[in-house]
């Protein structure tokens, strides 16, 4: 960051020099600025609303204009007299006991209203598959990313200053990161006695037997990375707590109604009391689709009686909200002399951090597409999700399925570039057609594979490409 | 501390904390929500501003800083009568998405086309370099600003 702040100053030298050289005649705008700009937001009907198919048509957004306006309201920019900001102190310890938390310094700093422990939550567990995550991390922390005591204060900075006069005391305990490491017997438990949460096999024909009769068979293991959202939103939360022991909460979350039933959940009331309101988001992709930090900043307005927003910083959203998934993928496919596939075999191993999240989604549907649009008679997929002390992985655009394509498709051209087949021919020779079967029997209906490849080879010119 | 400004043709001024940024000061003390903090590092560019005739991320710089300068933000791009060329483009297109990135975004772009109104696609890329946007996949961003680009010089009265 150090090269940046120096760019600035640079920057503002410069700005100087531009302000001291610009010409007073410059003409002011005349639109008062305290009494922003609206125009009516009757847009243009486009076409595309209109008519069917609108595949092809331009459409365009009904909020386009207040975007454009920058008048679109998110949850940062709303605010409340005496409102509160929170700020959370995540976890020293990838994996530690939390021996003691003491809040006491940290209430005596200026502007501090509350602090909050995970002691203090009614029901310190929530989770849209397993309830296995803790609000606040207590007594047991399993990644960096995990919360361990949180602080409203009447700035910002007052907030981030209390953080550090909380002391924690940690006993740290042994911790995972490799998930193939995790699935060893003697390898450090991150819940439980075993690290394996969710797995799932797919089966047809007989693997064994297909690979048996196969002219070539080739084997590698694809690995992908973890991938964080980034919404241009960081996570935000405002919450009001009112005087008849109703709370209202401002949320930038996707998944609304499961959010409801984890905040009645963990906070111990219900739904009824509980008023969510959801907001313009800015960007989710996946990971705003379960609570964060909504039942911290809802308590710590019940302790101060005001309401508090809390907005992550760019470094909570990379070590502690969801990310992407990484596989371990080892495919095993046996084709005969032209390439057709007779059998295909595939290990996933799923790092799926600290808590489950949407892991059960991501292995159902990673699983489910990992053979690829291929038809092959002779398919076994077996995935297993392991616990790591690592970030936790949740949903993310497409749910295991970008992860899986990768490692068939690259397989797919390792096996024409070595039976010397066109990369094209060898997908078309095995791709799916109407009423292919599914690696689960689903008869598939409207499949345009091979159209879409030809077409889209010829508008980019492949053959020319390979000549 | 006392900050004055211009911002968007008219006197402001805020007394804040010294470790106060531009961008807080705008958001906080003068109710401009326009820019957005998306990480404070200046990374993103949701907090860009035009200072002075050239574009910053707020977020990076102190409000004491930017003491008696000139200040364009996304509230001023509009006037009364009519939105300005990039937020009609920028529409039309349906260049934004959530439309968090959006106020930095035209910003840039108009920074951009108020010194280089005929650029191309390598400039316009070029320009929007520091503003990430998540959800569009840039193309229609950049269609929009060539075509906004292309309507302010046809019709030079309207900007
Ligand atoms: S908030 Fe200023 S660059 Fe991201
Ligand atoms: S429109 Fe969402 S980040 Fe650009």
């Amino acid at each position: 960051m150090a090269t940046r702040i120096k760019d600035v100053q640079t920057n503002v030298e410069d700005l100087v020099k531009a302000r001291e050289a610009r010409a007073p005649s410059r003409q002011p705008l005349a639109v008062p600025i305290d009494q922003p700009v609206t125009f009516p937001l009757e847009l243009p009907e486009s076409e595309a609303r209109l008519r069917t198919p609108a595949v092809g048509q331009r459409a365009t957004r009904p909020d386009g204009r207040l975007h454009g306006l920058g008048q679109t309201q998110y949850i940062d920019d709303i605010t409340f007299p005496h409102m509160l900001h929170a700020k959370i102190l995540r976890s020293e310890y990838a994996h530690a006991r939390i021996v003691s938390i003491d809040t006491s310094e940290a209430e005596k700093m200026p502007g501090v209203i509350a602090t909050l422990t995970g002691a203090e939550v009614p029901e310190n567990s929530f989770g849209p598959t397993y309830q296995d995550q803790p609000i606040l991390a207590y007594p047991i922390a399993r990644h960096r990313g995990d919360g361990v005591a949180a602080v409203a204060a009447t700035t910002e900075q007052f907030a981030l200053d209390a953080l550090e006069k909380i002391k924690v005391e940690y006993e740290p305990l042994p911790a995972v990161y490799d998930p193939l490491e995790a699935l060893e017997e003697d390898s450090p438990k991150v819940h439980g006695d075993t690290n394996i949460y969710t797995s799932k096999v797919i089966k047809r024909g007989d693997v064994e037997a297909g690979l048996a009769a196969s002219d070539h068979v080739f084997e590698r293991r694809f690995s992908t990375q973890m991938v964080e959202h980034v919404p241009l939103e960081p996570h935000a939360t405002i919450a009001s707590w009112d005087g008849n022991g109703r709370v209202s909460i401002w949320s930038s979350l996707g998944r609304f109604t499961l959010g409801r039933e984890d905040l009645a959940r963990t906070l111990q009331m219900p739904q009824s009391r509980i008023r969510l309101i959801g907001t313009v988001v800015g960007g989710n992709f996946g990971g705003k689709n379960e609570i964060t930090n909504e039942p911290i900043v809802a308590l710590l307005s019940k302790k101060s009686r005001r309401p508090v927003k809390a907005i992550y910083s760019r470094g909570d959203e990379f070590v502690s909200s969801t990310i992407r998934h990484p596989f371990i993928m080892d495919y095993t496919t046996g084709v005969d002399s032209e390439g057709r596939i007779l059998a295909r075999k595939i290990r996933l191993v799923l790092d799926g951090g600290a808590y489950c999240s949407w892991t059960g989604t991501t292995i159902g549907k990673g699983s489910i597409l990992a053979p690829g649009p291929y038809n092959i008679e002779n398919v076994l997929v077996e995935a297993y999700a392991v616990y790591t002390n690592k970030t936790t992985t949740g949903a993310m655009r497409g749910f295991g399925a970008p992860q899986v394509c990768f490692a068939y498709e690259s397989q797919m051209d390792d096996i024409a570039d070595a039976l010397g087949i066109d990369p094209l021919e060898i997908r078309l020779r095995n791709g799916f057609s109407e009423n292919s079967l599914s690696p689960t029997g689903q008869s598939l209906q409207s499949v345009a594979l091979k159209e879409s490849l030809t077409q889209a080879a010829d508008r980019f010119r492949w053959k020319e490409w390979q000549a | 501390m006392l900050v004055e400004l211009t911002v968007n043709g008219e006197s402001r001024s805020a007394n804040v904390p010294p470790e106060t940024t531009l961008l807080k000061m705008l958001r906080e003390h003068l109710g401009l929500t326009g820019a957005k903090l998306g990480c404070d590092v200046g990374d993103c560019g949701t907090c860009t501003v035009i200072v002075d005739g050239v574009s910053v991320n707020s977020c990076l710089m102190l409000a004491g800083r930017a003491d008696g300068c000139d200040v364009t933000t996304i509230e001023g791009l509009a006037t009364a009568d009519d939105l300005h060329p990039l937020q009609q483009k920028f529409e039309e297109h349906g260049a934004l998405q959530c439309g968090f990135c959006g106020p930095g975004m035209l910003i840039s772009a108009k920074n951009l086309l108020d010194n280089n109104p005929d650029p191309s696609v390598f400039e316009v890329r070029d320009a929007l370099a520091g503003n990430l946007c998540r959800c569009t996949g840039y193309t229609k961003i950049i269609e929009a600003v060539i075509e906004a680009g292309e309507m302010m010089s046809q019709e030079p009265a309207n900007v």
